[in-house]
């Protein structure tokens, strides 16, 4: 009689030694597989071969340099021997496991049989007094499932503390949440109504985009270095081509450049600048922006505001919505425009809503279309996609035909979208060249203007295409190549870049007068009342009366070139120069009171 | 006195006491049956599988998968491959030149194959030992061409984790649970 | 050549945004007509495991566990076990990867109660069940040689360690506890965390998270000297056979006639099950304290319960983070204040948070719904949280009425370890004479429990 697993035996006995030596074998090779997979995974995961930056890098100096054979040969073999790891890799794994299986399997099985020879019978000893071992014992475990409970309800009230969410709780606060995100008024302010959008300026070339205000700036003659008929002037530090917008009683504007793009906000009265917001961190952004030509730069295209927001974008696609007071409200990406210029069509208003014309590429490559964003949100309310190639116009909206009609100009046409939903309503293919002038509505007509080559006026009550039934005139003389024509509605102005001021009937597109200007011109001109304002690229001004015969009123230097178009209200004409951005106006004491129209 | 009597009355209320909760149990599973036999599914088991109108290429599935490589992988739905020359799932974005050279592909693992058809046309097949579910072509494929290309989880492989690991983190929740008689999405026309 | 587009445009197209890019593509090439006599190949399809596969599943799932109940109860058999959890290893374990198994079948069950797009697979509801309803009969059977985690356990155990009684029982409540956690979660189509935090799936496929395969590891390292402490201090589905177990019709009785309280059994078993006979004093001094605490705990329970259910409730916020929709609705929210940095090359995240950006109302709907449900789901969870500690230490202060050594019949694996500790089982398979059995019994020093109380 023996206790069944004491090595007795002398065969037992010569198991022993081997015995021991296979545990602590396999012990050791379970180990190193374990090292060996830790090490290689770690390795693999810190230098992945499907990750090369190597290869990346050879595959962007390829693209500048495309025809280098041996480049070709490297990213190949490279390639090769990347693939080569990985499936070495691959490999390696799929080995380390059956090691690891083997040997901890072994390692198992002798440990086991070696542990059997060293087992112990039982020796049981007289326990004392089992009742009272029994007693400490259920006292001790109360003590720690009491403890565990504890830790556990600890734990519990930690999470329950220090879980913080942006996503609200109560039952309510959903709703207002989905509201906000759905654009929808519950707090939102509504639009103001149109009356204050006509007696602002809230767009490029006013409120109507025929850059007419009924009330004209005093003093007639300013300068700028002196400051005579000035309100005030500050420096702008920020570059852009964009013209000055006003709303209430603040000027808005954009700038930027390769570094970085922003939008700024000025007193109309005194001129200080209340906010800057810089337009970082755009999602989808580019890091590195794109190479745009100085001639155009990052900031040609006018913002725009409904009254509650103000909307910017800049040639490396990034579009901006802050509220009046600068708070960012959001911004997108909307992909590098493919324009050889550089994005320069500014942005329309509608309803809330803000109005991208993202005409770019070629016609054929189908990468232009119209979108209009929610401006709260900045959800995309509609796109519609245009077979057109790039274009520098901007849109303007008007209702006309008892319709609100986008016009836009691009490529060969003269293209109407609805603006509820941006359907296509009609066009005119009559258009030729790189199209900058802005169309404008006057008169009933939409008058646009094909480059260096003809003006013309569209009845915009048409569907489809109508060139050849709602074109109703067209002129051919003193057509401008950049600017855009602007109307009192009654006349229609237009200045070449080399300074010929033309004036027309806007019903019959009879040409009343022209006038040399004798100065190159950027900038589109503007109507104040009875005075079209010619503002020079090189700082030349020149007034002339806004009537149907030529009377020229004031020929001055401001002092500094001109590259925007400027923006009225109340009297005061904001013009922003190259360098600086300055008022026209009287003093309030002097000034005539209220002038709304 | 080294067999002490058994308390009876005790231990038959403990008896009592445990035979009613068996009975309590058994009754307890009974109905469990019961309630649970109108939401089982006698036919039916669950696979997992990725909704293509709903991915969005993020390149979760080559990583997340408890299985390595995933068990995710790229798929080719001839029927709508539109056998282009300059495919924009076979070739990176401004590709060298259009032949099979390393610096072409987009593929990292060279998983697909180009063969000539006729002119214009060129097949390409998934080698699908090599393709790792990294959803480079799908997302060139899906986005500037047809869409034949498409991730799916391929159910020789996948061993279909009661929670998938990949839906857990996938960018475009687009893994769902689908019937095992019908485990694939197949594209016959693009959406 | 048929050329998609010039390819100076490539950098642009790849620039844009997937949603302006549109994210659902036409057929923008229509699919070619061929002149030569192309055959075009087909898609394949490999099919999933059949469904006739999942019921052979079931039904070796019945028979193992029929077999299991026989070789622990009739044939007594330690070494049958030992080769029932070889091939339910190597089944159950290896072969099918450990899915679906029964520890993680309550989640299935859960969800199919309570999400409407999801029925319970038959397979996962009987995976689910009969175990359960073997443990009313015959206690851990399950347990015992056909779940494949426990059989690996079991068979890499080369020297246990005792693990004391008493922090075995107070960590006892935590197993209860993960059960009630993962049935919230799942029931909520939160997550399946019983699947997440499995030690030994990834090692029956020999492949998954690092995080998987190390919690694997340390799982079974300590399983060579600790018995089956997956099992024991964190099974949900074991706590579940536990409560089956207390209440079966037959459970595992070390001696096959009457026990001569010799001890030779006592340290028999590695898993701390085999509990002394004990008989406490009946005596008003000794009963009444007990009788008193007992009284309130009884009365602490709805306490503990209410307290529980309270906590519970609040913790959905914390919860719904689990949620993937959740997740990215939160980070969503939260990018709304503090954009992300720019990236020119967009990541997972970012994808992810595109499409946050354009589903949004529905995504902060659904995350809200989610939550919802948790908050609603917390009660339940915090109370069973609350019950199981109170019913933890009810247990602990009842007085135990054992005469024989035998096996707590909750923290019994029926693994058969003890029965050839016992020398009356040796006499009865033939390894030894009576005589010999005699021998054995008067080496060991035999108390007398009855007699010594004070």
């Amino acid at each position: 009689m023996t206790a069944p697993s004491l090595p007795s035996s002398r065969a037992d006995a010569d198991l022993l030694r081997p015995l021991r030596a296979t545990v602590w074998i396999t012990a050791c090779l379970a180990a190193l597989a374990v090292l060996l997979l830790v090490v290689t995974h770690h390795r693999a995961h810190a230098h992945d071969p499907l990750k090369s930056p190597e290869l990346a890098a050879l595959k962007q100096r390829l693209l500048d340099e495309p025809r280098n054979e041996e480049l070709k040969q490297q990213i190949r073999d490279l390639d090769l021997a990347l693939r080569r790891s990985h499936s070495r890799l691959l490999n390696f794994y799929a080995f380390g496991r059956w090691l690891l299986l083997g040997s901890s399997v072994s390692f198992v099985l002798s440990a086991k049989a070696w542990g059997k020879l060293h087992a112990r019978p039982p020796a049981p000893r007289l326990s004392p007094d089992a009742a009272e071992r029994f007693t400490r014992l259920v006292r001790l475990a109360r003590l720690t499932a009491s403890t565990t409970a504890l830790c556990t309800l600890i734990a519990l009230t930690a999470i329950v503390v220090a879980a913080t969410s942006p996503l609200p709780s109560a039952a309510t606060d959903p709703e207002k949440l989905l509201a906000r995100l759905r654009g929808e008024a519950l707090e939102v302010p509504p639009l103001p109504p149109l009356a204050e959008f006509a007696a602002n300026w809230p767009r490029f070339l006013g409120p109507a985009g025929n850059a007419f205000t009924p009330v004209a700036p005093e003093p007639l003659t300013f300068d700028a270095a002196s400051g005579d008929g000035l309100l005030w002037k500050v420096s702008l530090s920020s570059p852009g081509f964009n013209s000055p917008i006003i709303w209430g009683n603040r000027v808005f504007l954009s700038g930027g450049d390769a570094a970085r793009r922003s939008v700024a906000a000025f007193d109309l009265a005194t001129g200080q600048r209340v906010w800057e917001q810089a337009v970082t961190g755009v999602p989808g952004s580019p890091a590195k922006a794109p190479e745009i030509p100085e001639s155009t730069g990052f900031a040609a295209s006018t913002m725009a505001t409904d009254g509650l927001r103000v909307y910017a974008i800049f040639a490396n696609g990034d579009l901006a919505a802050f509220t009046l007071d600068g708070r960012p409200v959001w911004s997108k990406h909307l992909g590098v425009p493919q324009n050889q210029y550089g994005h320069a069509n500014s942005l329309a208003v509608w309803e809330g809503r803000v109005i991208v014309q993202l005409d770019q590429g070629d016609a054929d490559a189908g990468l232009s279309k119209l979108i209009a964003f929610d401006g709260a949100s900045g959800r995309v309310a509609w796109q519609v996609p245009r077979k057109v190639p790039e274009s520098w116009a901007s849109p303007i909206v008007v209702e006309a035909a008892g319709r609100a009609q986008i016009i836009t100009l691009a490529g060969e046409f003269v293209i109407a979208h609805s603006a509820g939903d941006g359907a296509e309503l009609w066009r005119v293919q009559e258009l030729h060249g790189e199209i900058a002038p802005s169309p404008i509505f006057a008169g009933g007509f939409v008058l646009a203007v094909s480059p260096n080559d003809k003006l013309m006026a569209i009845r915009p009550d048409g569907l489809g295409e109508v060139t050849k039934t709602h074109v109703v005139w067209h002129a051919d003389d003193g057509i401008p190549d950049v600017t855009s024509p602007v109307s009192n509605g009654e006349l229609v102005f237009l200045v070449t870049s080399y300074g010929l001021l033309s004036c027309f009937d806007v019903s019959s597109g009879k040409k009343l007068w022209e006038h040399e200007c004798d100065t190159d011109v950027h900038a589109t001109p503007a109507v104040a009342g009875k005075r079209v304002y010619v503002l020079g690229g090189k700082g030349k001004v020149v007034v002339v009366e806004a009537a149907r015969e030529l009377k020229e009123l004031a020929t001055f230097d401001l002092g500094e070139a001109i590259f925007a178009s400027p923006a009225f209200r109340d009297g005061r004409m904001v013009i922003r120069t190259a360098k600086s951005l300055l008022c026209v106006g009287t003093p309030p004491a002097t000034a005539s009171g209220g002038t709304s129209p | 006195m080294s067999h002490p009597a058994p308390n009876p009355s005790s231990v038959s209320r403990r008896q009592f006491l445990r035979e009613g909760m068996r009975l309590a149990a058994m009754t307890g599973a009974g109905a469990f049956v019961g309630l649970s036999s109108g939401r089982t599914g006698a036919r039916e088991h669950y696979v997992w599988q990725i909704d293509p109108t709903k991915c969005v290429y993020c390149g979760n599935c080559a990583t997340a998968c408890v299985l390595k490589p995933s068990a995710v992988k790229c798929v080719q739905a001839y029927e709508i491959c539109g056998y282009c020359d300059l495919c924009t799932g076979y070739f990176v974005p401004e590709p060298n030149a259009l032949n099979t050279g390393a610096e072409n592909q987009v593929c990292p693992t060279a998983a697909i194959e180009r063969k000539f058809i006729e002119d214009p046309y060129y097949e390409y097949n998934i080698i699908e030992s090599r393709c790792i579910g990294c959803a480079k072509c799908v997302e060139g494929c899906t986005r500037f061409g047809n869409g034949s290309f498409y991730l799916q989880v391929r159910h020789d492989r996948c061993v279909n984790c009661n929670e998938c690991s990949i839906a857990r983190v996938c960018a475009g929740d687009a893994f769902r649970r689908v019937p095992a008689s019908n485990p694939y999405f197949l594209k016959t026309s693009a959406h | 050549m048929r050329a998609l587009f010039p390819r100076s445009l490539f950098p642009a197209l790849m620039g844009l945004l997937a949603a302006l890019a549109g994210a659902a593509s036409e057929m923008r090439f229509p699919p070619p007509e061929f002149e030569t006599d192309y055959t075009m190949p087909g898609i394949t399809t490999p099919p999933p495991r059949s469904l006739a596969m999942e019921y052979v599943d079931t039904a070796l799932l019945v028979t193992a566990l029929g077999l299991a109940a026989w070789l622990v109860h009739r044939r007594r058999s330690r070494r049958g076990l030992v080769a029932l959890s070889v091939f339910s290893l190597v089944y159950f374990g290896f072969i099918r990867t450990g899915c679906i198994c029964p520890i993680g079948a309550p989640q299935n069950v859960a969800l199919g109660m309570f999400d409407p797009g999801y029925t319970i697979p038959l397979t996962a509801l009987a995976f689910f069940l009969v175990p359960l309803v073997f443990s009313l009969f015959w206690g851990r059977t399950f347990c015992a040689a056909v779940c494949p985690h426990g059989a690996l356990q079991d068979l890499v155990l080369i020297k246990p360690v005792k693990v004391p009684l008493w922090i075995e029982q107070g960590l006892g409540i935590v197993p209860f506890i993960f059960l009630g956690l993962g049935i919230w979660l799942a029931a909520t189509g939160t997550a399946f965390i019983i699947c997440r935090y499995d030690a030994f799936i990834p090692l029956f496929r020999m492949n998954g998270s690092v995080f998987g395969l190390a919690l694997g590891g340390i799982f079974l390292a300590a399983a060579l000297f600790i018995g089956r402490p997956f099992c024991r201090f964190l099974c949900p589905y074991g706590a579940l056979l536990r409560l089956g177990s207390i209440v079966s019709r037959k459970a595992v009785r070390i001696t096959p006639d009457y026990c001569t309280q010799c001890r030779l059994c006592e340290h028999s078993c590695p898993f701390g099950a085999i509990r002394e006979p004990v008989k406490l004093p009946v005596t008003p001094n000794a009963l009444a304290p007990e009788r008193r605490r007992l009284t309130w705990l009884i009365l602490a329970l709805p306490v503990l319960i209410a307290g529980g259910a309270w906590l519970g409730s609040k913790l959905s916020v914390a919860a719904a983070k689990m949620h993937p929709t959740v997740a990215l609705a939160e980070q969503f929210l939260a990018g709304d204040k503090a954009p992300a940095p720019a990236t020119a090359l967009p990541t997972p995240e970012t994808r992810a948070l595109g499409r946050a950006a354009e589903t949004a109302p529905e995504l902060i709907a659904a995350a809200s719904e989610v939550r919802r449900r948790l908050g609603i789901g917390g009660w339940w969870f915090g109370g069973w949280v609350g019950l199981v500690i109170g019913a933890r230490l009810i247990s602990l202060s009842l007085r135990p009425n054992r005469t024989d050594f035998e096996p707590d019949r909750g923290a019994c694996y029926a693994c058969g370890r003890c029965y050839l500790a016992c020398p009356n089982e040796r006499v009865r398979v033939g390894l030894i004479t009576p005589a010999e059995a005699a021998a054995l019994q008067a080496h060991a020093p035999v108390p007398r429990p009855d007699v010594k109380t004070s």
